[in-house]
């Protein structure tokens, strides 16, 4: 009994200087993030506070443009939603669009370099840099590019038409289909490279395993590869998503005016060209919602597993 | 000479694409940047949203006489350049000659975007850091009305005698006590001449079914409306209102619907143009003689028989500008003929100063009849200005614009 | 673990089929890792393939489960020519060194995956059946990084055995095992293939495992079997210096024959007589190799007066086990020569102590008097 109290005894002892060096680290590991928690506060927390101010900002009767005064009018978001709702959406459809084709086009990249040619560093390496190289280019100057070769002077529209997919005045540009085909474009490093990241660690031994287990080539590819490169595809899509979702440059170089606006041409019309600073910063502070009110979704249902 | 600017062009040609795309970049990162500033100052409850006067800006205290800059913020490819210098030649004159520091930024794009990115610094009497802004007339109308810009010193510009006799009296600057001209231009009508062959006389013209969906209009609402309006026999400078405004209006709407006009479009029309995607459109003259040169004569630009529209980009001081002399000497120095001469010859737009067509032959004699350069009096007499509008008007008729563009 | 298993697998008494290689070689590049390979297992075998690493024998497994093409030669499985199916089409189960089992596969979807591919419609109750032969039905829904080193091999056999394949393949499996897991595994795997009856192949470089397991030893080298046979054969007699060193340790000792009389060859060795029964010996004349093995040879202060088969030396060094006592004695013109003698509660000799060291001729073997003497040694 004695002996039991005596241990107890110890053993709080012990835990206090247990906690003592707890709350060293502790503070070691606050003074570590503060750098990062400030650059956080001030440039994300604190211009989402002004936005979200900014959004239900009214206009004073008489005012002069880009005057506004604070206030808390709802009804901004009642305005640009009633009106751009189907831009909202849009844009959600295009970036789902152009997510699903990136995946499709990039898993296959990504398995070839990190899987296929593993064997082959320096080929590996070439395609490699290939993959990236979009990234050395502007964005502008890429998506640019797109456009001059969709022309209806290009290869691509001459040769649809001479083979009648295309009608004899039908055009590429200036389509959902060009926006589209540019969204996927310049996002796909973004679906490439995590993919490619992910399959890089994948023990190919495990795929022998498979194969001796009577699963075909295919089989083994639906059965481990890709299930085990979930992570990869989950970063990917995110990566592809959200930035395609809130893109403008796309719709505004390859779109046309009826079809294919986006809500990022609307922020910037309604911030540059209407000066209206409240509708422009309600709209952003939508998309941002809806972004991760989608991505939360999309994490609870597929993510948690996998992010582990 | 011609060989110069034959460089000169061929940079053009290549710097076009890239500086388009930094530009667009730096105005999505200046809507940021403004958005939030707007927002930051608005909360702190600065002079910018005092509802209905904002005039009550006083000029910041002039250090011109210590501080020997000037910041000048103009639009890209605007002055003339040396590809093999890389610098600005005549700037360099303007430093050598006035012993000043002169620091040119091609930060402006669009007055949109611009205006965006400055208009809480402006609104608050801030320095922007640019002690010189150029402006289209519209836009220089209105930071004139909301009081953004300092009152120039006639006495420190002597060469203003040399502003074109048209340009001395503006509607919304008498006697040009807050404002400058730069450079002048028209907004006409341009279409490939071996595309369609049968040319343009009226913006009616585009209508034609044989350039359905490769036509283009600008996403200026201050070009494409008035151009309308002009085509629809509307007297710009006179009175007119929602009536007129909405008819012309109803004539884009139809166009866009239908596929006639294939986009709206800014500055990168001329890609359109040059892929092919677009044979005809309105357009800005300097762009197309730009064009020509450098694509090989395929493009004819001629302003309308219903009229066409004359514009000019304004010099101005920002209220908040500690540098205003010197801005006042520097405005001063390009308004000599030979050096405007100098500068007409690289950026081809019309040039407001006197005796300059006469130093043209000296650069390029070529330009020297050019009336797209130096207008006669034929070519005036087919150009108009829009009137000025009302702070509602600009509102209210930009938010129907937009709408009817899609944007 | 194993008292249990017959009932759980009622379908054990089918036995696997014989495996059979035909000139085998497979080339990578420059390098061959097997060369003209011909081997007969035959059903029901537990087959041990043994060797030190890079010797051919995981690139021979290897090939059996189609996971590598031979370069010439032929495979077949039960009379049945396999040689050019893809893995998944060979009625053959790995169980792999790094066990690779699916890590985002729980234990039972790993150990019911080859079941499933083949369609089995009691693919889960055959693979819950499989975990409770190895004792593992409680850990069915871990993830096998939750399981110990010797879980993850057990359901990597699970998974294998599962499939009741005609040929089971075992590369190298108890490698990550601690030793006394490793002893364990050992006597239960060959349990499990005495109850299942399936052909097993064993790919190992440890010669104990090898002998304790199999029921017929190859002994690999260079990509060649040097020589196969049930274990104690094997070790008996040896017909290469390799497998003399390779399979236990040997005594080797280069000599002369000298004559022959009544079966047994006559050998000078350094001076001394040995001899050496004719039938073990793989060359009966000239230059020749003979060995004995350590415990065979007897250790004593005093001679045993015999003309033949006895040496004499210093002993050099000795180092006490409890149950033995080793020597190693320095024999001038030989050579060190090792054995060690029971504890039986005798004094043990002393390093600088002279010894007779003796042997029975019927323990000689002989072998070519080409070999290299240290070939197979362990470093």
């Amino acid at each position: 009994m004695t002996q039991t109290i005596s241990k107890s005894g110890l053993s709080d002892l012990r835990s206090k200087d247990e906690i003592r060096a707890e709350r060293r680290k502790g503070r070691t590991g606050i003074y570590l993030v503060a750098p990062g928690l400030l650059v956080l506060a001030l440039f994300f927390a604190l211009p989402v506070v002004v936005l979200l101010a900014m959004s239900l900002y009214v206009k004073p009767p008489g005012a002069e443009i880009g005057e506004f005064v604070p206030g808390f009018e709802i009804g901004n978001y009642m305005t640009v939603l009633s009106a751009y709702w189907p831009e909202l959406l849009r844009s959600f459809w295009f970036a789902l669009i152009a997510t699903v084709l990136a995946l499709l086009i990039g898993f296959p990249m990504a398995y070839l370099v990190a899987v296929r040619l593993r064997e082959k560093p320096l080929l590996q390496g070439i395609l490699l840099v290939l993959l990236i190289a979009p990234f050395f280019s502007s964005f502008i100057l890429r998506t640019q590019a797109w456009k001059q070769i969709l022309a209806d002077e290009g290869f691509i529209a001459q040769a649809l038409k001479f083979v009648a997919i295309l009608p004899a005045d039908g055009h590429l540009t200036a389509t959902p289909f060009a926006v589209v085909a540019g969204l996927t474009y310049n996002f796909l490093p973004f679906m490439v490279l995590p993919i490619y990241a992910n399959l890089g660690r994948l023990d190919t031994r495990l795929l022998e395993a498979a194969g001796d287990l009577y699963a075909s080539p295919m089989n083994s590819f639906f059965r481990i590869t890709l299930p085990m490169s979930a992570p990869g595809i989950f970063a990917g899509t995110l990566l592809t998503f959200i930035p395609a979702a809130g893109d403008y440059v796309n719709s505004a170089l390859l779109g046309n005016n009826r079809n294919t606006t986006m809500i990022g041409q609307v922020i910037d019309s309604r911030f540059f060209k209407v000066i209206d600073y409240p509708g422009a910063a309600a709209l952003s502070f939508v998309l941002m919602v809806s972004i991760l009110v989608l991505v939360t979704i999309y994490i609870r249902r597929f993510g948690t597993k996998e992010l582990m | 000479m011609t060989r110069q600017r034959a460089i000169n062009n061929q940079r053009r040609r290549l710097l076009q694409g890239i500086e388009q795309a930094q530009a667009s970049r730096r105005s999505v990162l200046a809507g940021a940047a403004g958005l939030a500033l707007a927002g930051l100052l608005s909360a702190c409850g600065t002079k910018g949203t005092s509802s209905g006067n904002a005039a009550a800006l006083a000029p910041a205290t002039d250090l011109s006489d210590s501080e020997a800059v000037v910041n000048w913020a103009n639009w890209t490819l605007y002055l003339d350049y040396d590809e093999k210098a890389k610098n600005y030649p005549t700037l360099q004159r303007f430093m050598k000659e006035s012993g000043l520091k002169a620091k040119y930024a091609e930060d402006i794009d669009s007055n949109d975007s611009y205006y965006g990115k400055v208009q809480a610094q402006l609104a608050a009497g801030q320095d922007i850091g640019q002690d010189l802004m150029v402006f289209s007339d519209w836009m220089t109308e209105r930071i004139i009305r909301q009081g953004y810009a300092q009152e120039l010193d006639h006495n420190n510009i002597p060469n203003i005698k040399n502003l074109l006799p048209a340009l001395q009296e503006v509607r919304f600057d008498p006697g040009r006590k807050k404002s400058l001209t730069w450079q002048s231009g028209y907004t006409g009508l341009v279409w490939n001449k071996e595309a369609f062959p049968k040319g343009l006389r009226n913006v009616e013209d585009l209508w034609d079914p044989e350039l359905k969906g490769r036509i283009f209009m600008l996403d200026e609402m201050r070009d494409t409306m008035p151009m309308l309006m002009l085509d629809d026999g509307v007297d710009i400078a006179g009175s007119w209102g929602q009536v007129e405004f909405g008819r012309s209006l109803e004539v884009l709407d139809r166009n866009i619907r239908n596929g006639q006009i294939r986009q709206v479009k800014g500055n990168a029309y001329k890609q359109d143009l040059i892929s092919g995607d677009a044979i005809a459109g309105l357009a800005y003259s300097g762009d197309i003689t730009q064009l020509n040169f450098e694509e090989g004569g395929k493009w004819e630009f001629a302003l309308p028989e219903s009229g066409g529209l004359l514009w000019s980009d304004n010099f101005q001081v920002p209220m908040g500008s500690p540098h205003k002399k010197n801005a006042e000497r520097l405005m001063d120095f390009y308004y000599q003929p030979d050096v405007a001469a100098e500068v007409a010859a690289y950026v081809n737009y019309l040039c407001p100063v006197l005796g300059a067509q006469e130093e043209m032959e000296k650069f390029d004699p070529e330009l020297v009849e050019d009336p797209l350069i130096f207008p006669t009096e034929e070519f005036l007499s087919n150009t108009s200005s829009e009137r000025e509008l009302s702070v509602e008007e600009e509102t209210d008729f930009q938010n129907q614009f937009q709408e009817v563009i899609g944007v | 673990m194993n008292a249990n298993l017959a009932p759980t697998l009622p379908e054990t008494r089918t036995s696997g089929a014989d495996l059979e290689l035909r000139g085998i070689t497979k080339r990578f590049a420059e390098f061959v890792a097997v060369k003209d390979l011909d081997l007969l297992v035959p059903s029901g075998t537990f087959f041990a393939l043994l060797g030190p690493s890079g010797c051919g024998k995981s690139t021979t497994l290897r090939m059996i489960a189609g996971l590598e093409a031979p370069s010439e030669g032929s495979i077949s499985i039960g009379g049945e020519d396999v040689t050019s199916l893809p893995s998944h089409k060979r009625p053959v189960n790995t169980v792999f060194q790094s066990y690779a089992l699916f890590p985002h596969m729980s234990v039972l979807e790993n150990v019911a995956f080859g079941l499933k591919r083949k369609k089995d419609p009691e693919a889960m109750a055959k693979a819950q059946a499989g975990l409770e032969m190895v004792e593992l039905a409680h850990l069915a829904n871990r993830k096998p990084a939750q399981l110990s080193g010797g879980q993850q091999q057990r359901v990597a056999l699970a998974r294998a055995l599962v499939n009741r394949p005609q040929v089971l393949l075992l590369d190298e499996p108890l490698g990550a095992l601690d030793m006394k897991l490793r002893r364990q595994m050992q006597l239960e795997l060959k349990t499990i293939q005495t109850e299942v009856g399936l052909t097993f192949i064993h790919v190992t470089h440890d010669q104990e495992e090898a002998m304790t397991m199999a029921d017929t030893v190859a002994v690999m080298n260079e990509g060649r079997i040097e020589q196969m046979g049930p274990p104690r054969e094997l070790y008996e007699l040896p017909r290469t210096a390799f497998v003399a060193n390779f399979l236990g340790k040997s005594n080797l000792m280069r000599g002369e024959v000298t004559g022959k009389r009544a079966g047994l060859l006559e050998v000078d060795v350094a001076g001394h007589s040995v001899l050496l029964p004719e039938d073990r010996a793989v060359q009966t004349s000239g230059q020749v190799v003979v060995g004995v093995r350590p415990e065979k040879i007897t250790i004593d202060r005093t001679s045993s007066g015999a003309a033949h088969n006895e040496l004499s030396g210093t002993v050099i060094d000795v180092s006490f086990t409890g149950t033995t006592t080793e020597y190693l004695v320095d024999v001038p013109g030989i050579g060190r020569i090792g054995t060690f003698s029971q504890n039986r509660g005798q004094q043990p000799a002393a390093v600088g102590d002279t010894v007779y060291l003796y042997w029975e001729a019927d323990y000689s073997f002989g072998l070519a008097g080409d070999e290299r003497m240290d070939a197979g040694v362990e470093q």
